[in-house]
């Protein structure tokens, strides 16, 4: 193990160096000094927690932050960094391949892969040059499709190393890839790890960005772990111990265990056996306890929302039984579960939980409402129920008509809580609840959902990839991975590194791959 | 903590109560715009500050502000109806044609309001099952309608509807046009039920974020077929009020009466992007867009460009709405 201090020499045949590169967002500093280095043809495999900086740093790279301070050099050249943006990024040859596709799904794969450059002739495009261009730029990445298929006819995989054709085509040198295998099965990660091969044999150099450690040693040359905006180590992929990598992406916190369970939990609030849908192939099994917060976690595509969304009946489970309180019920759309007492505090509270330009009041209402019988409802007591509700969450708006696209993003998260608590509901799931919102809203929020598991026998389903509010918050944690649940796990007995190794399937229990 | 909270909390509050004053104003400010047209329009004719003619407004205002009560349910909604002018017209003939045939006033009315009611749920169970988008949707059934009621009486108009004259020529107490009347009594019920009522407030939350609405357990679709029906139901309504006018009812009824309407709502304040808008706006929109055509009639302009200005107004009232909204 070589620590990658500030002294690291740039050595002439260097394909990129960053130095003591600072970011802060809002006086929080998110980068304090890193440094990076990456070699022609190497895979530079970036790991650390979620906000460790990871994609900060590669979002500064690729042009779209400005960095506070610091140096970037590709190939020997300094880049002036006040003033590097996408355009100069791309100058330089880097290019990211994105998570969320940005290719142009009506038109087929040689028009996108054409983008800026149709060959025409008379100011009429020669569709036989343009065609033959793109049949080369795909057998680059081994990529056998017409280049006629129309873009959004590809199957996810095939996107991705469309996207990459499209980077290489643009003389692209260095390639900042963020969780490319997220959405794709075993078979297809293999093939874009040939093509990553293929792609490195000809000097380009890669940024890989995973959460999957079990991909680490067999796509990566060179592992950075960063924690906590510093760059803690570089290492040598293929002889690097995993265990030990997470212990240096967590740091001392290693051993941090979980806290005692509160009460001990009642009798089954809901048991779910043997769920199955497309998304769940391999049925799914679990019970929630009343009193009890029952943690979820998992890596990026492991299956938690979507366990989320099959359990509120957005996408509903093709098979399987549920029993709410023992008896059995069907959750065949988000209406039959509201109607059954569960709620669901969905991951972007902006676009599924919010109507932005109506008020507090309207919204924490909206769930009562949809229960109630009866044209009428009356406004002096939905008046009366928002401002009891208001001031017994602690929100702070400065009326109840106050429209929600103008509050923070913690106000906005228990606003929707508050929808649920006034909306009478017994099981509530909250995926990803504290995300993108602040340290002390944060503590507000666990506060919340402790609360309301101490009265009257309710239970939640707490969602997070975050493992240290996992273990803060939950009684019992199950873990996921590949769309099944990998492990059942005690916070007071289970560390934080243990349950990331469940989560990359690397847990000495489990066949590691 | 509570501090920088607080603190943080003061800018946001501002630009809500800030906006809230904004909308106030716009309809204050349609109000006032409303005031200059009729003066305008007072110093330009003699003849627009008559008696008659302010009656002639009112009736006028009547058919399209009841449409546009209608209208502004869709419109919250985040919707639109361009079926209404051949739904007023199809609907008008079913009710003309029975009461031909039976000579009953009450089977003649009920008819007509019930087969609006019917093309509005026809354009909410396209809308929301067959998921077709309601401007292409009801630009469709804007063209069955208006076929229908073609088909139904060969072209030919309705003669002899004399009872109906009544709801559109008779006063209450010899004072109020009945039309006047009914358009009041519409907009009371409307405004009743967009502010009082679950199905009102599901309608603004439809508009303003239709799937955080469905995640809630509110019946969207439901909701939806619901708002489309009214907005049918109404437009049949306001075909009464026109045929009892006219004395007859004709195939080519209502044409263009989509703009009308839809402009009165638009120009009334009501948001094209949905979950904004109010009834009494509406109400306001309509004298508007009548005083409009009106105006343009006693100043002798040829009653063509009527459409011209209609449309550069609705274009212009949605572009302000734009505007409103990028800043």
């Amino acid at each position: 193990m070589t620590a990658n201090g500030p002294a690291a020499r740039a050595d002439p045949g260097q394909l990129l160096r960053m130095s003591r590169i600072e970011k802060s967002f809002f006086g929080v500093k998110v980068l304090k000094g890193v440094d990076l280095a990456l070699e022609r043809g190497e895979v530079h495999v970036l790991l650390g927690e979620n906000g460790a900086g990871k994609s900060t740093l590669m979002k500064i790279l690729c042009g779209a932050y400005r960095a506070d301070s610091g140096a970037l050099e590709v190939a020997g050249r300094a880049i002036d960094l006040a003033r590097h943006d996408p355009k100069s990024a791309e100058d330089a040859g880097i290019v990211t391949v994105y998570q969320h596709f940005h290719l142009l799904p009506h038109l087929s794969v040689a028009e996108n892969l054409a983008f800026g450059g149709f060959v025409r002739e008379r100011g009429l495009i020669r569709w036989r040059v343009v065609e033959a261009r793109a049949r080369e730029a795909l057998a680059r990445v081994d990529l056998d499709v017409d280049p006629r298929t129309r873009v959004g006819e590809l199957p996810v995989s095939q996107k991705q190393l469309l996207e990459i054709a499209i980077a290489l085509s643009k003389n692209a040198r260095i390639l900042v890839m963020d969780e490319p295998t997220a959405a794709l099965s075993r078979k297809e990660t293999e093939r874009l790890f040939r093509t990553i091969a293929d792609v490195k044999g000809r000097g380009v150099g890669i940024f890989y960005i995973s959460h999957k450690l079990e991909e680490v040693k067999q796509v990566g040359d060179r592992i950075t772990v960063l924690r906590d905006g510093v760059t803690v180590a570089t290492l040598d992929a293929k002889s690097a111990d995993l265990s030990q990598v997470i212990a240096l992406m967590i740091g001392k916190d290693l051993t941090r265990r979980g806290r005692e369970p509160r009460t001990a939990a009642g009798g089954t609030a809901l048991e779910v056996r043997g769920l199955a849908s497309p998304t769940f192939p391999s049925p799914v099994s679990l019970t929630v306890r009343k009193g009890e917060i029952l943690g979820v976690t998992g890596l990026v595509g492991s299956g938690k929302t979507e366990l989320a969304r099959a359990l509120f009946g957005i996408d509903p489970a093709q098979a399987g039984t549920f029993l709410l309180d023992g008896r059995p019920v069907r959750v065949d759309s988000p209406r039959t579960a509201v109607a059954l007492g569960i709620g669901y505090l969905p991951e972007d509270r902006d676009v599924d939980g919010l109507c932005l330009n109506m008020g507090v009041k309207e919204n924490v209402s909206l769930v009562l409402l949809s229960k109630l019988g009866g044209p009428f409802f009356s406004i002096p007591a939905e008046r009366r129920t928002a401002s009891e509700l208001v001031s017994s969450i602690g929100l702070k708006i400065a009326g109840l008509s106050q429209q929600v696209k103008y509050l923070s993003g913690g106000n906005k998260q228990k606003v929707v809580f508050g929808k649920w608590l006034t909306g009478g509901c017994r099981l509530l799931i909250l995926d990803e609840p504290t995300m993108g919102i602040d340290v002390g809203a944060r503590g507000d929020i666990y506060d919340l959902i402790r609360r309301f598991v101490d009265r009257e026998e309710r239970a939640v389903l707490f969602i997070s990839s975050d493992v240290d509010e996992i273990l803060e918050v939950s009684d019992r944690i199950l873990v996921m991975a590949g769309r099944e649940i990998v492990a059942e796990l005690d916070p007071k007995t289970t560390g934080k590194g243990e349950i990331l190794q469940h989560a990359s399937r690397l847990h000495p229990g489990r066949g590691a791959t | 903590m509570t501090e920088v909270q607080q603190a943080g909390i003061r800018p946001a509050a501002r630009a809500g109560v800030g906006l809230r004053t904004f909308s106030r104003n716009q309809a204050v400010s349609m109000l006032a715009i409303l005031a200059v047209l009729w003066i305008a329009l007072g110093f330009l004719s003699p003849f627009f500050f008559t008696v008659d003619n302010l009656f002639e407004i009112t009736l006028q205002t009547a058919v399209i502000a009841v449409i546009g009560a209608g209208m502004t349910f869709v419109i919250i909604s985040g919707g639109i109806d361009l079926s209404v002018g051949s739904v007023f017209a199809c609907s008008a003939i079913v009710g003309g044609m029975l009461f031909s045939a039976t000579q009953s006033l009450a089977l003649a009315l009920a008819a007509t309001a019930a087969t609006g009611g019917l093309f509005g749920i026809a354009n909410g169970i396209l809308i929301t099952v067959l998921r077709v988008p309601p401007f292409i949707g009801t630009l469709g059934m804007m063209g069955v309608a208006r076929g229908l009621a073609l088909i139904l009486v060969n072209g030919v108009p309705i003669y002899g509807l004399e009872p109906y004259k009544f709801l559109g020529q008779g006063k209450l107490f010899d004072v109020i046009p009945v039309p006047t009347v009914i358009a009041l009594v519409v907009f009371a019920v409307c405004f009743a039920v967009l502010n009082y009522t679950r199905f009102g407030r599901f309608t603004y939350a439809t508009g303003s974020n239709a799937e955080a609405a469905r995640l809630s357990g509110v019946n969207v679709r439901r909701v939806q077929i619901g708002i489309y029906c009214i907005c049918g139901l109404l437009t049949g309504v306001a075909s009464i009020i026109e045929a009892g006018r006219l004395g007859i009812v004709q195939p080519a009824g209502g044409n263009g009466y989509e703009l009308l309407a839809i402009g009165a709502v638009i120009i009334g304040g009501a948001s094209t992007f949905g979950g904004e808008g109010s009834i009494l706006a509406t109400l306001i929109g309509a004298v508007i867009v009548t005083t409009i055509r009106n105006g343009l009639n006693i100043l002798g302009v040829n009653a063509f460009w009527q459409y011209v200005v209609n449309g550069i107004v609705i274009i212009g009232a949605v572009a302000a709405d734009q505007f409103r909204r990028r800043r």
